[in-house]
């Protein structure tokens, strides 16, 4: 493989594995087992946080080009985002509300609620379809990419 | 990495700032009627201890991924169906 490390969008297509990878592996917590899924949340937070870290231009320039004039897909993939963003969210402090072994362990304890449990249910199931479409916008990038990763490329 | 760490620092902690804010308004959720509502419901999902399903154990380390592939895929595709369609439908007027 090219040297990935000097190529932003190269650096982007290895992160993403490994985002999709986690997240499908923190998704399945009847594989893993329950304390080992919220273990595995926790370190979710790292891909992440480098998702956005590695968009920041688009994410600074997003709230104005709300008003700007884009095209319709464009617009969809900007609103999709913040909502991604608040599902994404809403799954990870739905799921220390319903923890039963990382806060435990931290000495940290209180009543779990059934509201949250509905929520990190339903938030964590909702996110998957949401993943899918947010992939699919993507779509040509990823193939583009997949194409380019074994060959080396000019440093941009 | 070098784009990884162009001023990661700040960024990282902007990123973070902003995540635990809107995360403690969605706690704010919790005094809404609708979560009252779902907790005097009562919510409970799954079987309980040792009432597995009727099913070989290596399907049950199996099936999770196999759902996931199925909701992450299935509007994937019809994502990808929709885009192309409305780019044909574009081009032909
Ligand atoms: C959980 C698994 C996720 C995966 C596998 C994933 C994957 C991708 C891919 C492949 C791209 C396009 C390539 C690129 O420029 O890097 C992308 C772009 C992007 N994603 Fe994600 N993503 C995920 C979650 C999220 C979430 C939760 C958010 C919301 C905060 C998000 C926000 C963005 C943004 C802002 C872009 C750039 C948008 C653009 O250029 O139009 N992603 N993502
Ligand atoms: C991005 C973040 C997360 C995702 C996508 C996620 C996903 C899931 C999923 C799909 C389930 C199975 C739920 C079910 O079938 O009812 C689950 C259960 C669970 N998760 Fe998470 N989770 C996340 C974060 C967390 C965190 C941070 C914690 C705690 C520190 C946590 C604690 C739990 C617990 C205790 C359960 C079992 C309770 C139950 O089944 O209702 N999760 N999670």
């Amino acid at each position: 493989m090219s040297d990935w490390t000097q190529n932003l969008q190269k650096t982007r297509y290895v992160m993403d594995t490994l985002l999709l990878i986690s997240f499908m592996m923190v998704s399945a917590p009847q594989t893993t087992g329950v304390p080992l899924h919220e273990w595995l949340s926790l370190l979710f937070v790292v891909p992440f946080a480098i998702h956005l870290l590695l968009h920041w231009d688009w994410i600074k320039q997003s709230l104005r080009r709300f008003s700007a004039k884009i095209s319709a897909k464009e617009r969809f993939s900007l609103v999709w985002n913040y909502l991604l963003y608040v599902v994404m969210l809403l799954a990870t402090v739905s799921g220390f509300l319903v923890s039963v072994a990382l806060l435990p362990a931290m000495s940290i304890s209180f009543e779990i609620q059934d509201f949250w449990s509905k929520i990190h249910h339903d938030s964590a199931t909702l996110i998957m379809p949401m993943l899918g479409i947010h992939l699919a916008l993507h779509w040509s990038w990823i193939v583009n990419l997949t194409k380019r990763m074994g060959k080396r490329a000019p440093a941009q | 990495m070098k784009y990884l760490q162009y001023q990661w620092k700040t960024r990282l902690v902007v990123v973070l700032l902003i995540s635990i804010g809107v995360s403690i308004l969605l706690m704010g959720l919790d005094v809404t009627p609708w979560a009252q509502q779902i907790n005097l419901r009562g919510y409970s999902h799954g079987a309980d201890e040792g009432e597995g399903p009727n099913i070989p154990s290596f399907l049950l380390y199996v099936l999770p991924f196999v759902k996931e592939l199925i909701l992450i895929g299935i509007p994937l595709l019809l994502t990808l169906l929709w885009l192309k369609l409305t780019q044909v439908i574009g081009r032909a007027r």
